[in-house]
């Protein structure tokens, strides 16, 4: 469908040789009509080949797709989106071929909305796409704060989770014991962004940050650095490695044996983490959650539906894409259109709930925000079936999970 | 003090690992000229292995030990007919296109089989907990990494230095031609070496299973420090590799213990001035670089 | 290691023929080259068409050390990138037309290239390769820690794409195309004047027999340092455009991947010039193309087309479409006499 479309554009463009505009990618969509080009077009740009290939990846395709099953449900012959396509593509990690395929979809595929886009650096540069096209752009699976921050505009939301939201959620827990805490991380953006939004989360919640020990990124050897974190003796240890590196981290943790004399608290971990290493590896490990399938009936409801299509259970990534695209239809249903300005305005100062958000707010800086978990893995024994790995310690209400708007923000 | 006394521990620990993994890639390309860059994507084969093995028929760590690496062997003399045997004549250019390609070809396989998250692997029987030294703790499997490594090292030496395999394998490195003249068939030996090799690749992924994340992607930043090992020792040089791997062990363990952030660094650092103040590596034949 | 032989020794033979023939198809050569770099947005899409006029001359870059030369450079990431970083930095901070900006950027990666270049081209082969990839690492390291002045992992986000207020050029990339490739096809040319000029052949006569070009009198490694830096230039000049199209610099154009991008003139046929454009083509469509297709296994299909390239096509595809070429002209020259 992407070669269609493109070589209808090529062949526009070659009968009109001379009358060059045009060429390079249409303007804004039309703001009068109702429905530009008659459909409306939800892109997921991510990894599908990569290390997030299992936490989102095309499992958030499908989810998409649920999202627009569900709307069109709803309702049915009323639905100002009447006809609904959900294209995707492999942005690999790297930010400029994100970059390039942002700018196809939204003129050449013709798409209203991008979805998910993991990787800071590509969800950055798909942000700068989604200003200059004035098209809607609902990140889930980048983390860093700038996207709401001084890289903020008025076409792109942050969904699911940022830093900030993981180190208050896992910050929580200096008040049910927490105190001490040595922090290792990887030595690049987000690392950095992590350490520094943990060493104030903590230092709020009124514990001490005794260490903060970089690392190479990527590194597999942490043996040196544990030695390090576990010299002052702290209560906690918190490992902002993600992906592979993390697994090392873990293996090599508690081969040292300060599993029994330390609580490993993870900065960012996906339930895909769990099932890949063996639950026996993480267990007693704490991590902040923004969505857990087996929270309650709704969740486990939704999940099963997500089993049915997948055969897996589904990540936060994939109940947050959902989500983003399901919010996106109700909006483009409430505005009567697809304009992506009228569609802002039906988001903006929302309050909004759903499976995913729960006591969801599209702030002004258009970072949504909604209550987050902290969790704790499950021993071996208490996993009473597959994909069963997570008891939840606290909720922290939406309003104390996030770092307040950014003054560097101005839409 | 202890603590320097356990950082360097940590760093002899990690040496012996770095070079029993660029062991094979110095046999490789001191017999047969060859850089192997598929080198990385091998070793991620032997861990992989490793997993698969012990989901599918339940081979734990000891016997795999064994196993993989004769798999690996097998593996490797298959490479070298299929592909790496058309190369032995031409640039080392072609080596690293050729083998590259072969690295991406399996880290995909791996890949689309396996996913991208991981393989769980056990922790070995007998290898578990810590071994306390004083006020000293070192993780048991880390002591038994170093002290398999150093073996493995030593019986490598032996082989090369005591056989006639090995008088001939090392005759045929260093003097080729004169070698080709004494009438032995230097063309014989290339593919078992190239095999052995890839079996060495293949123990130390067997090794990193249980200690590192088994992922298709394992080797890819592995494989760029294995060359900077083999090349600070110096090309073609087995005891240059066991040095440098050493080397590089230690100065990571101290560069993480006492400058983090530069610790990322420091193996190039390492790698460029050794390059420019003894061409051919530490103990490469200065003469011909 | 000794002082080797290029592996393109044997390709350039290829070119005997007769010497107004030879000129005749090198003209109609350039001019099928202008008009491919004229119409590639036409047909492949405008951002993408970018991508390879950069990919291109960053191929060409390599060529020029690797084909001409015999120097594999491993570090290249190091020039392209730095390049990209303060084209990037300059068209933020200064604000000036963004060809400025380019160039400021191209004369900062051959500035870093002189010590790099100074130091490594005392070593050959391997080692040449693992020296500049060791100094590639140390810019990479730098620019990550940098974090206030590079944004860091994040990358170095917004650069203005500013051209005289020309608005079409500032925001469509169809329009911005045919401003850069100016600026691609000049370091093209460049690199075409350097190779055919007197310079170009001590620089060939160097890759053949080092030994004999230094008997012969000629200063080898204060050659093999200015070409290192023309080369930096080259690469510098396509990052710069590069970061300009995209309107952002990222950690990847500096990391060890982007240096291994020096495949792109093998796969297209080294030291012949046309090779690395025809790589790059291949590569950047490659990736293009498996974005959307749905197929997971990029590296499969890269991967086998190394392969195959190495074990049956050794001269690279456009190395080997030439001497097919020409086999054919030649035989079809001496027909009568047969």
């Amino acid at each position: 469908m992407a070669r269609k479309t493109k070589s209808a554009a090529i062949a526009a463009c070659m009968t009109g040789a001379l009358v060059l505009a045009g060429c390079g990618g249409g303007g804004p969509s039309a703001g009068g009509g109702k429905i530009s080009d008659d459909k409306v077009v939800l892109a997921v740009l991510n990894d599908q080949s990569g290390v997030y290939k299992d936490l989102s990846g095309p499992n958030s395709v499908e989810a998409v797709k649920m999202a627009v099953a569900d709307y069109q449900k709803k309702y049915g012959d009323k639905a100002v989106a009447s006809d609904i396509e959900v294209i995707s593509a492999d942005h690999q990690n790297k930010p400029d071929i994100a970059n390039t395929k942002a700018q196809e979809m939204y003129d050449r595929q013709k798409a209203d909305i991008i979805l998910d886009v993991p990787t800071s650096s590509a969800a950055l540069a798909v942000a700068g796409v989604a200003k200059q096209k004035k098209k809607l752009f609902i990140d889930v699976g980048a983390g860093t704060t700038e996207l709401t921050g001084a890289s903020c505009n008025k076409y792109t939301f942050h969904w699911a989770y940022d830093t900030a939201m993981l180190a208050k959620g896992a910050a929580s827990q200096v008040k049910n014991g927490g105190k001490k805490w040595s922090l290792v991380y990887p030595d690049y953006a987000f690392g950095q962004d992590m350490n520094k939004s943990f060493t104030s989360a903590i230092k709020e919640g009124g514990g001490t940050v005794q260490q903060s020990i970089p690392t190479p990124f990527p590194n597999d050897n942490f043996a040196t650095f544990i030695t390090k974190a576990a010299s002052s003796k702290p209560d906690v240890i918190g490992t902002m490695a993600a992906g592979g590196d993390l697994i090392n981290f873990v293996k090599q943790f508690n081969q040292s044996g300060m599993r029994d004399k330390a609580t490993l608290a993870v900065g960012l971990m996906f339930i895909t983490d769990i099932h890949s290493l063996g639950v026996d590896q993480f267990a007693g490990t704490t991590f902040t959650d923004a969505w857990y399938w087996n929270f309650d009936k709704k969740n486990r409801e939704w999940a099963d539906r997500f089993k049915e299509k997948t055969d897996t259970r589904p990540s936060f990534a994939h109940a947050a894409n959902y989500s983003a695209a399901l919010q996106y239809l109700e909006a483009v249903q409430r505005a009567g259109t697809d304009d992506s300005d009228a569609v802002v305005g039906e988001l903006e100062g929302k309050k909004l709930n759903d499976v995913f958000l729960r006591d969801g707010e599209v702030r002004a800086d258009h970072n949504v925000i909604h209550d987050t978990y902290l969790a704790e893995v499950k021993k071996k024994s208490e996993v009473n079936e597959p994909w069963d790995y997570e008891k939840i310690i606290n909720t922290i209400p939406a309003a104390d999970a996030y770092e307040p708007v950014s003054k560097a923000c101005s839409l | 003090m202890s603590a320097f006394i356990q950082y360097t521990l940590q760093g002899l620990a990690a040496g012996g690992f770095y070079a029993l993994a660029a062991l094979g890639l110095a046999v490789i390309f001191g017999v047969l000229g060859v850089v192997n860059f598929a080198h990385g994507a091998c070793y991620m084969l032997g861990a992989v292995v490793s997993a698969v093995l012990l989901d599918v028929v339940g081979l734990h760590f000891w016997p795999a030990l064994v196993i993989v690496p004769i798999l690996m062997f097998l593996f490797g003399v298959l490479l070298e007919r299929v592909f790496v045997q058309w190369l032995l004549r031409l640039d080392v250019l072609y080596n690293f296109l050729l083998t590259f390609g072969i690295a991406l070809v399996l880290v995909d396989l791996v890949k689309r089989r396996y996913g991208v998250s991981g393989l769980p692997y056990e922790q070995p029987a007998g290898l578990r907990g810590q071994l306390h030294l004083g006020s000293l703790s070192l993780p048991t499997y880390q002591v038994f990494v170093f002290a398999f490594s150093m073996l493995v090292c030593v019986l490598v030496w032996l082989l090369l230095t005591r056989t006639r395999i090995g008088m001939i394998v090392r005759a045929s490195t260093e003097e080729p031609e004169r070698t080709r003249a004494l009438g032995i068939n230097v063309n014989r030996w290339v593919t078992p070496v190239f095999g052995f090799g890839i079996g060495l690749a293949g123990l130390a992924g067997v090794l990193a299973a249980p200690f590192r994340a088994i992922t298709a992607d394992m080797g890819g930043n592995f494989v760029i420090i294995l060359f900077a090992v083999v090349v600070i020792g110096g090309l073609g040089s087995v005891l240059g590799a066991v040095v440098a791997g050493f080397l590089v062990g230690l100065v990571e363990a101290y560069g993480q213990a006492y400058a983090s952030s530069f610790s990322q660094i420091a193996i190039f650092v390492l790698m460029a001035l050794v390059i420019l103040v003894r061409p051919a590596g530490l103990f490469g034949r200065q003469e011909t670089a | 290691m000794t002082e080797q032989s290029a592996p393109t020794a044997q390709l350039e033979q290829t070119a005997e023929v007769a010497p107004a023939r030879r000129s005749t198809v090198r003209w109609v050569l350039l001019a099928i080259g202008l008009v491919a770099a004229i119409a590639l947005p036409w047909f492949v899409y405008p951002p993408v068409a970018m991508d390879i006029a950069a990919w291109a001359l960053f191929a060409i870059s390599v060529d020029l050390l690797l084909g001409y030369t015999g120097l594999l450079s491993f570090g290249h990431a190091a020039f392209w990138g730095s390049s990209a970083y303060v084209t990037g930095l300059i068209a933020i901070h200064v604000g000036v037309p963004f060809p400025v900006a380019i160039l400021g950027g191209m004369l900062f990666a051959m500035l870093i290239a002189v010590p790099i270049g100074y130091l490594s081209v005392r070593r050959t082969g391997i080692y040449f390769a693992m020296v500049t990839l060791a100094f590639a690492q140390m810019i990479y390291f730098v620019a990550n820690q940098w974090h206030s002045l590079t944004g860091g992992e994040n990358g170095l986000q917004g650069i203005p794409r500013s051209f005289f207020g020309i608005e079409q050029v500032e925001t469509d990339a169809f329009y911005f195309y045919y401003a850069a490739v100016g600026l691609i096809l000049l370091g093209a040319w460049a690199a075409w004047r350097i190779l055919h000029s007197p310079f170009g052949r001590v620089l060939v006569a160097i890759r053949d027999n080092p030994a004999r070009a230094r008997a012969l009198g000629y200063d080898v490694e204060r050659y093999k340092v200015v070409v290192f830096v023309l080369s930096a230039g080259l690469a510098g000049l396509a990052g710069g455009v590069f970061s300009i199209s995209h309107g952002f610099a990222s950690l990847q154009e500096l990391a060890w991947t982007t240096s291994g991008k020096v495949v792109l003139p093998v796969l297209g046929g080294i030291g012949t010039l046309w090779g690395g454009p025809v790589g790059a083509a291949l590569v950047v469509l490659l990736e293009d193309k498996l974005a959307t297709i749905g197929f997971d296994g990029i590296g499969i299909i890269t991967g086998s087309i190394f392969i195959v390239i190495v074990l049956l096509f050794r001269r690279g595809l456009w190395g080997t479409a030439r001497t097919v070429l020409q086999g054919l002209a030649d035989r079809r020259h001496r027909a009568p006499r047969d």
